[in-house]
């Protein structure tokens, strides 16, 4: 009866961010991200790719609660580069990566069509 | 007395040269990058599990960990293994878990497919309840390109004038003004499987029903799931760390066949690892008997941890490898989306 709408878990709703972002009161060069819809499938993701940079000092995410559609990322840095830019270059780093592997699989496939009859 | 001096001149040399290969740049000593690279089954206990991916993980030892795009297009490989129908089996080498992860939860929960949505029950006078009929039709695989419905943009001058006034639909309000046939083609919709049953029927019942398919996602429900199952796992690998030599060899032979092999004759004869991943049933095997301490020191069990194994097994609708093009695809835009709105 007051179950949630299932599209909620999904679309932004009307007036929300889809990615904000809040600078932390006591800690230098530290911000928290608010990602609205997204899980630990980018929640992790992102972890990840932020980790690997140089300038990051600690990065992390929680995603508070299963019925709360959003996640938070919470990243430090050494001060040369803003969390804002450090997130900017994980998301531009995570489209490379993803842009190598694609066309990695399509030369698979490629190889796979005509090496087989049988392969669509 | 003599074998204890033996391990010092050992220890000592391995110190050695783990000082000297952490001399050179860039280089990790053996024993890390075999920490960092392959995780160790024990017989009751997984080592090594965690990924090292901090930047400053080994900043101490003077080593720079952190990523860089030419590293990656370097290390980075895709080997596509078998397809068979609907099911795919391909490596990805050099990948960070986190990136598998969010592969394999995409496929599962993100790819939209078409499927039965509403079902207007006419009549049913079968055994078999309404409400569990229609959750039974739900999960039919429907083959139709899921692109085919996707929005379209509607521009003012598309509007057009009804000469013949209003042409609005009465009950269920899901008339479409005209044949699907124009979308779909000659092939219409159909559904994947012709043989799935829905529901047994005594003499005298009927079922009458009109469904409506729409386009969704698996995260909202299930059905909507592009794929039967997929998972990802990592490539295992037998190491022989000492020499297993004579009968010992010989009964390694016998205890795996296939997986050991024993190389040259008489007493210097000695066991050969074979490829792990043809000989899969065996591992759990090897697993166990690297804990029995006939064996411990001679056979170990570890699995690289960036080698994933990635097997999609497709419902039928769209196939396998366009599955996983899709999922790249959907992530890929989600990262734009983000960027966009930072």
């Amino acid at each position: 009866m007051n179950a949630p709408d299932r599209f909620e878990r999904f679309v932004v709703p009307e007036g929300v961010r889809k990615i904000s972002l809040e600078k932390d009161t006591k800690i230098t060069n530290a911000a928290t991200f608010t990602l609205q819809r997204e899980d630990h499938t980018v929640g992790n993701l992102i972890r990840m790719q932020l980790l690997r940079d140089k300038e990051v000092t600690f990065a992390g995410y929680k995603f508070p609660h299963p019925l709360d559609y959003h996640i938070f990322i919470k990243v430090q840095t050494r001060g040369k580069k803003s969390p804002r830019e450090v997130m900017d270059d994980a998301l531009t780093d995570l489209c490379d990566e993803f842009e190598d592997i694609k066309s990695k699989f399509q030369g698979e496939v490629r190889r796979m069509r005509s090496s087989s009859s049988g392969f669509l | 007395m003599g074998s204890d001096s033996k391990t010092v001149r050992t220890s000592k040399k391995q110190r050695a040269d783990q000082a000297a290969s952490a001399d050179q740049p860039g280089q990790l000593p053996e024993h890390l990058q075999n920490q960092q690279q392959y995780m160790t089954c024990g017989d009751n206990l997984n080592y090594n599990v965690s990924i090292g991916n901090s930047a400053h993980l080994f900043s101490a030892l003077g080593i720079d960990n952190s990523w860089s795009h030419k590293k990656f297009q370097r290390d980075l490989r895709v080997a596509m293994k078998w397809v068979k129908g609907n099911d795919m089996e391909f490596d990805i080498i050099g990948i960070d878990p986190a990136i598998a992860n969010a592969l394999r939860r995409i496929l599962i929960s993100e790819i939209p497919t078409v499927a039965i949505e509403h079902v207007y029950m006419v009549q049913n006078t079968s055994i078999i309840a309404c409400e569990v009929l229609s959750h039974r039709l739900g999960l039919v695989p429907v083959l139709v390109d899921p692109d085919l419905l996707k929005d379209k943009l509607v521009k003012s001058g598309q509007l057009v004038w009804l000469p013949n006034g209003s042409e609005m639909p009465e009950e269920t309000n899901c008339r479409f003004a005209s044949s699907q046939s124009s979308l779909l083609g000659a092939e219409g919709a159909r559904l994947v499987h012709d043989d799935i049953l829905l529901a047994k029927m005594r003499p005298g019942q009927e079922i009458v029903l009109e469904a409506h398919c729409i386009r969704g996602i698996g995260a909202e429900h299930a059905k909507w799931s592009p794929v039967a199952t997929a998972w990802y796992r990592l490539q295992p690998e037998v190491v022989i760390l000492e020499p297993i030599v004579g009968s010992k060899a010989d009964s390694l032979a016998q205890i795996c066949p296939g997986l050991f092999t024993v190389e040259g004759s008489g007493p210097s004869r000695r066991a050969v690892a074979g490829n792990a991943r043809q000989h899969e049933k065996q591992l759990e095997k090897v697993r166990r008997m690297s804990g029995e301490e006939e064996w411990s020191e001679h056979l170990q069990l570890r699995k690289r941890k960036d080698h994933f194994i990635f097997t999609i097994e497709s419902t039928g609708i769209l196939p396998p490898h366009q599955l996983f093009l899709r999922s790249l695809d959907q992530l890929a835009a989600k990262c734009d989306k983000l960027l966009e709105h930072l």
